[in-house]
């Protein structure tokens, strides 16, 4: 405990350089990404799953699809790409568990780094690393249907970063939470199914059941998804998905921090 | 007493039980209906809805792989199992039985509600049904015990399952025929025990007999469950 009180100290030096105060942050999200990158069959499952996905599932049923002024592959092609980084995002939280589980949390919490600087940093690793994971399947979706205006471009990655870090917030929200590991593993896996399927990033609202489609709209990976078809293939801004996004930043990283803490700390948030 | 054991860890964790079936209940009203809306022509709803619950069966079936390396790598149980009073290829089988019950368990009520939607529900075709996805799942368990017995890490085991259940998913005729898929892939769709399942599922309201939907899986399953069993016998050198 005396060592957290003294990085509450540190975090709470609000004339420290900002380099000072970054150069954890940025050492705690450095660490992040090459856990992610040590573990190559995580990569591999999921790239996988991407692969087959779009080559022979949206291939294969975009024949079957007949609905006028819908390009069903496009949609798939794109929505999928939402769908994986959300699904790597989740991984962190995996990661979070299993280092409360081993005890590595407590060799964490010994790092001369303060809390806040440890969750942002955790966050930010995150969703960095589901970037870095997703950019070669972006590469290949926007070869694929011509996406080259680079200022949609921007516009998707900053969609697709955006839904990382919440991600990543809610996947270490669920970790802090939820004390047992097999219950762990499916309720996360039962989230990421719910967010991902009752969404628009595989199939258009118009053609979902009423039950489903009255909740899509408030999904994350709704948000996501719309607002990067909206980048990348209308090349315009989707203004209220964007606001949605950043919401569910801010509201999941905000509630992330706080389980955290009371996780760690017993409640004392710093 | 082992598949009890065995069944009992399953209800450990009743809420794992709820949480698979929550899942069924997206796959189903969720993904398969949204689809069954988009795909014109004939009911797709229904020919993609007994694959939501085979999805469930292959997840609850992973489980007991799960279980198997678990019990060696973290729980270190293998030398409480080899003390235990049973022939060990009848312990081994057991396991394999007990993943099978667990997984039928688990899909039970999918399977009610998939037999409902069939209009099978009130007639002996739900015996059927239910020998399929039995059937399906005793091939399955066996398949992950043999995962189970030659990976070294969780992940990999992980990687392996996800591996085989996108075969099973996406290479077989449970989201569209055959007639679709380039011919260079029938073959892996025509030999997907995914297909052989969801194709006798299918045919049930139409055929006169129990025995001819339920026979194709017959051979299969057993082999992947004899290998599972030999496997286990060999993992935990039983």
């Amino acid at each position: 405990m005396s060592s957290s009180a003294t990085q509450v100290n540190v975090s709470n030096n609000v004339t420290a350089p900002s380099g000072a105060l970054m150069a954890p942050i940025v050492q705690m999200a450095i660490r992040d990404i090459s856990v992610l990158f040590r573990t190559p069959w995580i990569i591999i499952s999921r790239s996988l799953a991407f692969v087959i996905q779009l080559f022979v599932f949206a291939a294969l049923i975009s024949k079957l699809v007949n609905v006028t002024g819908l390009d069903f592959f496009q949609y798939y092609a794109v929505g999928s790409v939402v769908g994986t980084i959300a699904s790597i995002s989740f991984i962190i939280g995996y990661d979070i568990f299993e280092e409360a589980e081993e005890g590595v949390l407590d060799y964490l919490l010994t790092l001369p780094v303060s809390r806040r600087q440890f969750i942002i940093g955790r966050a930010l690793g995150g969703a960095v690393r589901a970037m870095i994971y997703v950019i070669p399947m972006f590469v290949i979706v926007a070869v694929l249907e011509n996406f080259s205006n680079p200022l949609s471009i921007a516009g998707a990655l900053l969609d697709l970063f955006l839904l990382a870090f919440g991600i990543t917030g809610l996947s270490i929200t669920v970790a802090v939470s939820v004390r047992n590991a097999n219950r762990f593993d499916v309720v996360l896996a039962l989230i990421e199914l719910a967010i991902a399927r009752a969404s628009t990033a595989l199939y258009p609202i118009a053609f979902m059941p009423s039950y489903v489609a009255a909740l899509a709209p408030f999904s994350p990976v709704s948000f996501a998804a719309d607002s990067t078809r909206a980048a990348l293939i209308g090349a315009s801004l989707d203004l209220v998905s964007l606001a949605g996004l950043v919401a569910f930043v801010v509201i999941f990283l905000g509630l992330g921090a706080a389980f955290y803490f009371r996780r760690v700390e017993g409640g004392v948030y710093a | 007493m082992v598949v009890e054991r065995d069944v009992r860890i399953l209800f450990s964790d009743s809420f794992l039980v709820g949480i698979m079936f929550a899942n069924f209940a997206i796959d189903l009203f969720v993904t398969a209906a949204t689809f069954g809306r988009l795909i014109p022509g004939g009911d797709y709803f229904l020919y993609i809805a007994p694959g939501s619950n085979f999805i469930t069966a292959s997840v609850a079936a992973f489980q007991s792989g799960r279980d198997v390396w678990r019990e060696k790598h973290i729980k270190d149980l293998t030398s409480y199992l080899l003390s235990l009073p049973a022939p060990r290829p009848v312990f081994a089988f057991s396991r394999i039985m007990g993943g099978v019950v667990r997984s039928l368990i688990a899909t039970f009520p999918g399977t009610l509600v998939i037999a409902y939607l069939y209009g099978i529900l009130l007639g002996p075709e739900v015996l059927a049904a239910f020998m399929i996805v039995g059937l399906f799942s005793l091939g399955i368990v066996g398949l992950s015990i043999t995962a189970a017995s030659f990976v070294s890490s969780i992940e990999m085991f992980v990687t392996v399952r996800s591996a085989i259940q996108l075969y099973l998913s996406f290479l077989s005729t449970l989201f569209y025929p055959v007639a679709v898929f380039p011919p260079a892939l029938t073959f892996l769709v025509s030999s997907n025990p995914m297909t052989w399942a969801v194709e006798s599922f299918r045919s049930l309201p139409q055929s006169h007999g129990l025995v001819g939907p339920v026979s194709v899986l017959v051979a299969p399953s057993l082999a992947f469950a004899a290998l599972g069993t030999l496997c286990y016998l060999w993992y935990a050198k039983l």
